[in-house]
């Protein structure tokens, strides 16, 4: 579930004293989000469930996976060897008048609601000269409307006891605007979101404080080793233009003006570039009348596609960039190379290839860094497809001694991905377990509903989820192999690695060229 | 002070027990939670058993809680709850090292363990299908765990690189734990869960066994199972696989008393990795699941949850003496901690910053805070609560620490009525009582320029 809160900066936080076996969400070791894969997707209650077994598969599992690890397999533990299949239950599409396009799930499992817009085109709008402006714009969607001040506005979201939040994440073609509370509250809930969205009055007192904020918070993110890596995996990957950037700058910041602010919303804000999806404890028919009161009257053609064009044309030789950062008693490495669209039809292959190689703690890279050598906490891959070819990427924080080390273990587990096929058992269990894994998502309401914006944001087909257990099951070795050696590629691998210079950058120097840069992103020589 | 009741001194038979309860988790907003039917028994071992059939999705989750926390530890082994949750994953009689991992994750579950100062929790969330496979998995740990050199000496190093990530190499990692070693006296709550450097690396493989042993027994745990099962076959699965673990001599007690102090306590902190200061403050609080406890969670929700509270408001917004400000409030078995966190804005200096909190946190000792701010604390809680209460797995999760840690499952059905009965003047008395200079610690934090090399391991 995307965040819901306005200001992650803010708020009840968890603390550090709780510890647990491993990293509770890929986001302390990944850059990102979890990727647009099953395991986000979810159902819901009245679900149709079909036990089968996946025609292609045999669950043999006898195959010890990781030759190099201590990892054993016993095989006594009872295994249902049958995959629970379910059918995720279908939204109702609507589109208003406006071109609003409507995305209705019921779930009545407690009495609440979720509301969530997609906005094209999000951060991807960000001129040259002003990075963050679509970010900039969604914060300061709740600092007040024409009707409301940023504290009225503050003040019934927090008396409903509901979240109210915006954001446009860097790297997403999308501004995400949610809504969520008790289903009692909905026609208060969309009168506030509605009023956000369609009416921000981003009064200059109001944009000036938030500029002081953000200095504040860019400050904070450039001593988080994990910030620091993303941003330079962005600079390397796309060269310039808004792909290259993960943050706004100071100049950005300082720059701004309620002007920039309300020329961005009217441009983008319109009800063609977007999706509006809700789920909770409501009759369809009703919410659909309920949404058409409070948003009907917002008015604006959609936007023709964004053009996408990047400085890199062919992938860069490999190369090493160093983000110095002194005091440093751990190195993050990163590891990646350009993905794919979303709608690219190798999705499937890289998904199940990525799955074996790092998609969690059974697969490849955790079972050797962390349980074979102790090099980490944690160590996975992941990928993010968008409307633009996105990235693959393998990360890891390992302490500094053992660099050298896991850069080693690394590369070497690249090289066996891509030149050695994956023994059957392997290729079984990752799709046994992508297929098996939709049973959990049944639950979770706001990423069930996420899973069907993905469907219609990026027009995959009305019965996408329904084929997508087939299409994974039919992933075979040879597309795994495909998917490794054109992702997992040693030759064209971009690393980062954040940590203390003095004590890593000979070291780094054994795995291809090394240009050292600062936490301001400049070169060091 | 009120202490939670250790369970297992209650000993009931293998009886299936009927847990009823008159609160229906409404409150006076009109919100009605659907009430969850609690099967509670006893198998003979003492592992206390709780289920609950949700039918809600095709998905059950089970949580073994572990009335073992960091607390437990003593001088010379910190760390060593946790260390020993890792072991959890090393393999056991009849599972393989990491195959734990490997079938839950293949067979489309997830899982995890935590350590808390209170608790230690295991779990896994898995298609209903794959029942047996998880509660032989929990069974088999509890009963026969492969404690080795080699297998020490590898999550050793795992548990060091999460200091590492989350500590040591982040900025203001060491306020967090000096905060805590400042404002307690009983060591029970004063060193972290994460541990020493020093006494993780000093932990030897007796002292893993002695611990499996003493902590790790059937009458030291409550199994929750949640989700869609027929809560009759799924009892007779659990006598299967659990009846047969034996049990061992209950641990020892751990006294939780915080002796009052005498005196504000403060620390400053150059913080190599740290780019802008940071104030940290911590007051002690009553234990969880008391009305004075309850009281202290929704004035820290008036404080600092969401941006119309008053500290949002005042020192982010009105004043400009912060860029972000935030309040977590323990309910631990013993006495815990408001612990508020804030950032100036650049420019501001730390001793402003402090001024601008120590105004509000006096207006709101001496007046208290209004209906409003009352009401709305109470709603925003009553949506924590059901978002946690979502899953099967948020569900078992929160049964476990509530039978864990007060002996009271029926929490799960009783809290948005005991939180929805604080009164206005519950929270004045609360505010008055508990937010006191002379027992409060404060930690500054001040950016450093790194030294080479610096030595930022040390415990």
């Amino acid at each position: 579930m995307k965040s819901h809160s306005a200001s992650p900066h803010f708020g009840c936080e968890s603390r550090r004293s709780e510890m647990a076996m491993i990293p509770h969400t890929i986001e302390t070791s990944i850059p990102r989000a979890a990727h647009c894969g099953p395991l986000r997707c979810l159902a819901l209650a009245a679900t149709v469930l079909t036990l089968t077994v996946l025609a292609t598969s045999t669950f043999r599992g006898q195959e010890k996976t990781t030759p190099l690890s201590k990892v054993e397999r016993l095989n006594r533990a009872p295994v249902n060897k049958e995959v629970l299949r379910v059918q995720l239950p279908r939204p109702m599409v609507a589109k208003l008048p406006n071109g609003l396009t409507l995305l209705l799930l019921e779930d009545h499992k407690l009495p609440t609601v979720t509301f969530i817009m997609w906005i094209r085109p999000g951060q991807l709008a960000d001129p040259s000269d002003l990075p963050g402006l679509a970010s900039f714009t969604a914060d300061m969607l709740r600092e007040g409307t024409e009707r409301r001040s940023s504290f009225a506005i503050a003040g019934e979201a927090d008396s409903l006891g509901a979240t109210l939040g915006a954001n446009a994440r860097f790297g997403a073609s999308y501004t995400v605007v949610n809504a969520a509370g008790l289903v009692d509250s909905a026609p208060q809930l969309l009168d506030l979101l509605s009023d956000i969205v369609l009416r921000p009055a981003f009064p200059p007192a109001e944009v000036a404080r938030y500029k002081q904020r953000e200095i504040a918070v860019l400050e904070q993110r450039l001593a988080n080793p994990v910030f620091l890596g993303q941003r330079a995996f962005r600079q390397v990957l796309y060269g310039d233009g808004p792909l290259a950037m993960a943050s706004p700058t100071r100049d950005s910041i300082a720059r701004v003006t309620p002007e920039d602010l309300k020329r961005f919303h009217a441009q983008h804000y319109r009800p063609g570039n977007t999706i509006l999806g809700a789920i909770g404890d409501f009759k369809t028919g009703d919410m659909r009348g309920l949404i058409e009161k409070y948003f009907a009257a917002w008015s604006g053609a959609s936007e023709p596609p964004i053009s996408l064009a990047t400085k890199r044309g062919e992938p860069e030789p490999t190369r090493i960039t160093l983000v110095d950062r002194p005091g440093s008693v751990q190195t993050y490495i990163i590891g990646g190379t350009r993905g794919i669209r979303r709608t690219d039809p190798e999705y499937y292959g890289l998904q199940v290839m990525n799955q074996i190689l790092g998609g969690g703690p059974q697969a490849r890279l955790f079972l050797d860094l962390r349980e074979e050598h102790g090099y980490t906490y944690g160590a996975y891959s992941n990928f993010n497809a968008e409307i633009y070819p996105g990235d693959w990427l393998a990360a890891a924080a390992v302490r500094t001694p053992v660099t050298d080390g896991s850069m080693t273990q690394l590369v070497y587990q690249f090289k066996r991905m891509s030149s050695e096929p994956a023994p059957q058992s392997e290729l079984d269990d990752a799709r046994h377990s992508i297929v098996a894994s939709f049973a959990l998502s049944l639950e979770q309401p706001a990423r069930l509903l996420d899973n069907w914006m993905t469907v219609q944001y990026y027009g995959l087909p009305a019965d996408y989820w329904d084929q997508y257990a087939d299409r994974i099951a039919g992933v075979d070795t040879a597309a795994v192999q495909a998917a490794a050696r054109k992702f997992v590629d040693l030759a064209h691998m971009q690393w980062i690695c954040v940590g203390d210079r003095r004590q890593i950058q000979e070291t780094l120097a054994k795995y291809g060229p090394v240009t050292v840069v600062d936490a301001e992103g400049k070169a060091e020589k | 002070m009120k202490f939670a009741k250790i369970w297992l001194s209650i000993s009931i038979a293998s009886v299936l027990v009927l847990f009823l309860s008159a609160g229906s988790g409404s409150a006076d907003n009109g919100v009605k939670l659907p009430k969850l039917d609690l099967r509670g028994t006893r198998l003979d071992n003492g592992l206390r058993v709780i289920l609950v059939p949700d039918h809600s999705a095709p998905v059950y989750a089970i949580d073994v809680s572990y009335n073992v926390g960091s607390r437990n530890e003593l001088p010379g082994h910190t760390g060593f709850a946790h260390l020993f949750e890792h072991m959890m994953l090393e393999g056991s009689a009849n599972v393989g090292k990491g195959e734990h991992f490997i079938l839950v994750l293949n067979n489309g579950g997830n899982m995890n363990g935590t350590t808390s100062e209170d608790r230690t929790i295991y779990f896994e969330e898995l298609p209903k299908n794959q029942l047996d496979l998880g509660l032989y998995l929990e069974a088999d740990r509890m009963r026969s765990l492969n404690v080795t050199q080699a297998n020490l000496d590898n999550q050793r190093n795992a548990v060091e690189e999460e200091r590492r990530q989350g500590v040591d190499n982040q900025p203001y990692g060491r306020a967090e734990l000096d905060l805590d070693s400042l404002s307690y006296d009983n060591f029970a709550y004063k060193h972290s869960t994460i541990g020493s450097m020093a006494d993780l690396e000093a932990a030897s493989v007796t002292d893993v066994a002695d611990f499996f042993h003493t902590y790790y027994a059937p009458n030291n745990a409550v199994l929750t199972l949640v989700g869609d099962f027929d809560p009759d076959e799924v009892m007779v699965k659990v006598r299967k696989y659990f009846a047969s673990v034996p049990a061992q001599s209950a641990p020892p007690k751990v006294d939780l008393r915080e002796e009052p102090h005498y005196g504000e306590r403060r620390e400053s902190i150059f913080d190599p990795l740290a780019r802008l200061p940071r104030l940290d403050i911590a007051y002690h609080v009553p234990p969880g699941n008391t009305a004075e406890n309850y009281a202290m969670q929704e004035l820290a929700i008036a404080l600092a949850q969401g941006q119309s509270s008053r500290l949002y408001q005042q020192l982010v917004k009105e004043k400009e003496l912060a860029s972000n400000i935030s309040i977590v409030t323990d309910a631990r078995m013993g006495t815990g901690q408001m612990y508020i966190r804030a950032t100036p804005r650049p420019g501001v200096s730390l001793a402003d910053l402090e001024k601008g909190v120590d105004d509000e946190i006096a207006a709101v000792a001496k007046d208290g805070i209004t209906a409003e701010e009352l009401a709305k604390a109470k709603m925003q809680l009553l949506r924590r609560f059901i978002d946690r209460r979502r899953t099967v797995l948020g569900t078992a999760q929160l049964l476990g620490e509530y039978a864990v840690k007060f002996d009271d499952p029926e929490l799960i059905n009783t809290t948005p009525d005991k939180e929805n009965a604080v009164t206005i003047d519950q929270v004045k008395r609360a505010a008055k009582a508990y937010l006191l200079r002379d027992q409060r610690s404060v930690v500054t934090t001040e950016p450093a320029q790194a030294a080479p090399n610096a030595a930022r391991e040390a415990p």
